[in-house]
């Protein structure tokens, strides 16, 4: 598809445009070097030099409290109904990182059986991707899962070109947006500056773990019984946070609520968190994975294990938010690093722990130096 | 905007107890029909049932599909919506999604012997398998049942199971944990059946389902008369809550991080071996 | 479709009365201003007693009594008892009567000498006894914790107690509900909040509305085993984290004596 362009000063008008066809959403400044998506109506309240916001934009398309049913047992034989408030919205503003969190959501959720609350959202949903030409802070890690660049997931992509924003047009539905504003087409000369732009992200963006994705999936994968999990476990404090920043977590739960009359009522959904005490725990008291060692380890085998086994991708976007959020100074960054320098010692013969009994689905002699 | 979802996977259908039986101090047995037809399930599948306004459970299903026009259920009140469920009774109505979860491998059994071994309340999802295959009994070679409950009290599907014992076509062993003055059978674990067998191990499949404690020492005994990992089936329990691999909460600390509800909950001792707990 | 252990039988609606101990009837309060669901409850029961709002006195047995407030002197003790004996169904309610709350920190001092600083020198006049929880005193059937409660919290346990279902107070921290509600953390703000050790079920509503957690609905019953790592984050010294902490839970200590004895 085509590449357009967009002054900087003409943001404002392209905001408030947009703004006459649908709901728009954007990174807003809360204070504290702390960002949120919310409504704008034009581009004066939008941070566009943001880092990663307090909930990622999964919160759109999976919120965090949403009703599946609404039933009523009035009658001889209850009845319910499914329905879904699917609002026609654009969210601007969106990094890579998070880019990368709505296509493995997408995955999820289109997989047999398919979740039609989820899928009727996002059919409603348009987004626009922002770049980002340096890293936000420290936490992140977006070059070690490669999200660092644009992959696709967005109908139109913004990169700034000094006073202005070249766009690429990925869709359809972008196409008609940026046609109907009336938008210049960008020139060749443009696309070279994009290309320059790429090339200098190329030395800012360096893996930060120094280890591939498919290596660290196979360190992971070998380092069950390592030291790290009773480490990071033994600061816990299992209040869910990490996951509940996370752009790619997406467990829940379920409950029904009655209403006063006790006849009628509905079923809701909740984020719900396997950090949480009670996560793994069934009917008759067992719990499964009791320890908070166990639960952080749990974590990220979700990450950068079993997903891809499943989906061939790795689940953590690198937007760094749950190192951010942790309460106890838990860092995605120290702890993927402390595997990685575990893995090393073992392999050289010098490490004081035996190896685990689980097979290895990478090969642990990759480790780049 | 709302709109409806007429296809939403969430949408109960609607099911009525048409006979309901306290088997025990802590298990009720439930006939349930489907208004909107047959629940169409297989050996080893489990249901989520809702008390509208309670909320839900995954219960396996205990009858076999060849018991037409309803299915059963045997509940034991264990939690919040488990007790709920032992106050209903004939007439009233239950919503009931799936059935849902890999069955047990009936094809890959057929022709082969069989060693059911149930520990408590193990008996429900594999009664369903039993009944199926004394239905079919030609389709299969030996059948053996061993049965381990805490007390001669506890024994679900008493009729059932003494019928099972009647028959020459089926061995069947049963051990309690404590007697009681009117208990002629044997007291202990059921571990200590299995010696007692006499099995062919390349062609027997045994069908292992009891609390999470029991497998390990089952499994142990299993492999000591040889009988191969890929033949030693397992139903493993976690809290299946949405039914359809998504929601979490019955994922499996394994390499392969199987969900319970659609990967399992039936596993072979091979696939699942590698797993922390069992 | 019958789903309760015992039916809530629509002909009389259940009997409901609501009693005050040690406390400063805020969470009454609470209740007389919930506003547009007051209506809908008062369809669903009887309120037959309730001081704050009304003067007639019930001499029945009561379906579901709703206590508020601590058990501090042995005339307390008796009235609370005898309440117990006539209520089917027992509701402790805010922080004064789930945990011990403020009053708990009587706990604190000595007994004398806290009398004697309230009283004056003919303190002996003044029963007093250390600041009990309700359910140290007599068995309670559910909780709504919080100080005041949380309207929706006591409507949701109500709807519980009709229908003779339990109610499960969430042990997860009530950062498990903040972050839910995307506010910007309290420590990111340079301020201790008690979030990462209290109990949640409150929707995080003190730090929505801009004010730290206080720590009201009591700890989670596992809570993290280093705090120090907690504070350290933020450069906060662990003893203003438990001083604050002893604000509403003083009375935990008690439990600790009732699950020894």
């Amino acid at each position: 598809m085509n590449y357009h362009i967009l002054k900087k000063d003409e943001l404002d008008g392209f905001i408030r445009k947009l703004a006459t066809k649908m709901k728009v959403c954007a990174p807003v400044a809360k204070g504290h070097n702390n960002f949120a998506f919310e409504e704008v109506s034009s581009a004066a309240g939008i941070a566009l030099d943001y880092i990663p916001t307090i909930l990622p934009p999964k919160k759109y398309f999976m919120p965090p409290r949403e009703k599946l049913l609404d039933f009523d047992i009035s009658g001889d034989k209850p009845r319910d109904t499914a329905s879904v408030d699917a609002e026609k919205l654009a969210i601007f503003g969106v990094h890579t990182c998070d880019l990368a969190g709505i296509q493995c959501l997408n995955m999820v959720f289109s997989e047999k059986p398919r979740d039609y609350n989820y899928i009727l959202r996002k059919e409603n949903i348009f987004i626009i991707g922002l770049e980002c030409s340096r890293y936000c802070d420290g936490s992140a890690t977006c070059a070690l899962v490669g999200n660092h660049y644009p992959n696709g997931g967005y109908d139109l992509f913004f990169t700034e070109l000094g006073d202005k924003f070249i766009i690429h047009v990925n869709t359809q539905k972008g196409e008609d947006l940026v046609e109907g504003m009336g938008l210049p087409k960008a020139s060749s000369a443009y696309l070279e500056s994009l290309d320059d732009v790429r090339e200098e992200k190329r030395a800012v963006f360096q893996n930060e773990i120094g280890v591939d994705q498919k290596t660290l999936a196979g360190i992971v994968a070998a380092r069950q019984e390592s030291k790290v999990w009773q480490e990071i476990g033994s600061r816990c404090v299992s209040c869910g946070n990490c996951t509940n920043v996370c752009p790619t977590c997406y467990c829940f739960d379920m409950a029904d609520t009655i209403n006063l009359d006790m006849k009628t009522g509905f079923r809701t959904r909740t984020w719900d968190s396997c950090q949480f005490e009670t996560f793994a725990t069934v009917a008759g008291g067992e719990n499964f994975r009791a320890e908070r060692a166990g639960r952080q380890r749990h974590r990220i085998n979700r990450k950068f294990s079993y997903p891809l086994d499943k989906f061939y991708r790795s689940f953590c976007t690198g937007c760094g938010r749950c190192t951010r959020t942790c309460m106890a100074k838990i860092s995605l960054k120290d702890t993927l690093k402390a595997l990685v320098a575990e893995s090393r010692s073992v392999s050289h013969g010098t490490g004081q722990y035996s190896s685990s009994s689980l097979p290895l689905s990478g090969d642990e002699s990759m480790v780049k130096g | 905007m709302t709109e409806e979802i007429t296809h939403s996977n969430w949408k109960l259908r609607k099911g009525q107890i048409i006979a309901a039986k306290q088997m025990t101090a802590s298990e009720k047995w439930f006939d349930i029909k489907l208004d909107d037809g047959r629940l169409d399930h297989e050996p080893g599948q489990f249901v989520q049932v809702e008390l509208y306004g309670i909320g839900e459970a995954p219960i396996s299903v205990c009858s076999s599909p060849t018991k037409r026009g309803s299915f059963e259920l045997t509940v034991r009140a264990a939690g919040r919506l488990t007790k709920a469920m032992h106050a209903l009774g004939k007439g009233d109505w239950v919503g009931i999604r799936g059935p849902f979860g890999k069955p047990f491998p009936v094809k890959l059994m057929t022709g082969n012997d069989l060693l059911f071994v149930a520990g408590g309340l193990g008996i429900a999802p594999l009664r369903s398998l039993i009944n199926y295959v004394v239905d079919n009994r030609r389709e299969f070679g030996k059948v053996d049942i061993l049965l381990g409950c805490k007390t001669p009290k506890d024994m679900l599907f008493g009729d059932e199971v003494s019928g099972w014992q009647k028959r020459l076509d089926v061995n069947f062993s049963c051990t309690v944990d404590r007697s009681d003055p009117d208990w002629k059978g044997n007291v202990g674990l059921i571990t200590g059946l299995i010696p007692g067998v006499t099995i062919n191990p390349e062609k027997t499949f045994s069908v292992v389902v009891g609390p999470p404690i029991m497998y390990k020492f089952v499994i142990a005994e299993l492999l000591k008369k040889g009988i191969p990992e890929r033949q030693i089936i397992l139903s493993l329990e976690r809290h299946m809550k949405c039914g359809m691999g998504k929601c979490g909460h019955c994922q499996i600390d394994h390499p392969k991080n199987y969900y319970c509800c659609k990967d399992g909950p039936t596993f072979t001792y091979e696939e699942v071996k590698a797993a922390k707990k069992l | 479709m019958k789903t309760e252990k015992e039916p809530v039988k629509t002909a009389a609606k259940p009997k409901v009365a609501f009693f005050d101990f040690a406390c400063c009837e805020g969470c009454q309060l609470q209740v007389a201003n919930i506003g547009e669901s007051l209506l809908d409850i008062l369809g669903a029961v009887d309120v037959v007693e309730f001081r704050e709002v009304m003067s007639e006195k019930y001499d029945k047995d009561y379906d579901v009594a709703i206590i508020e407030g601590s058990i501090t002197d042995h005339h307390a003790e008796e009235r609370l008892k005898k309440i117990r004996a006539r209520s089917k169904v027992l509701i402790a309610y805010g922080a004064c009567a789930a945990i011990g709350g403020v009053n708990g920190m009587k706990n604190s001092f000595d007994l004398d000498e806290i009398r004697q600083s309230v009283y004056g020198k003919d303190f002996k006049l003044f029963p007093s006894s250390p600041t009990r929880p309700i359910h140290q005193v007599v068995k309670v059937d559910y909780t709504i914790n919080g100080c005041p409660i949380y309207p929706p919290e006591l409507i949701e346990v109500l709807k519980h107690a009709l229908r003779g279902l339990p109610y499960t107070v969430p042990d997860n921290p009530v950062c498990s509900e903040c972050k839910l509600n995307e506010n910007v953390c309290m420590y990111e703000r340079g301020v201790s909040c008690l979030g990462p050790w209290t109990k949640a079920g409150c929707n995080s509503w003190c730090v929505n509305n801009g004010n730290i957690c206080y720590g009201c609905r009591g700890e989670v019953t596992n809570p993290a085993k280093n705090a120090n790592d907690v504070i350290g984050k933020y450069n906060l010294k662990p003893e203003l984290v438990k001083n604050k902490f002893d604000m509403y839970n003083k009375c935990k200590e008690g439990d600790i004596n009732v699950n020894r004895k």
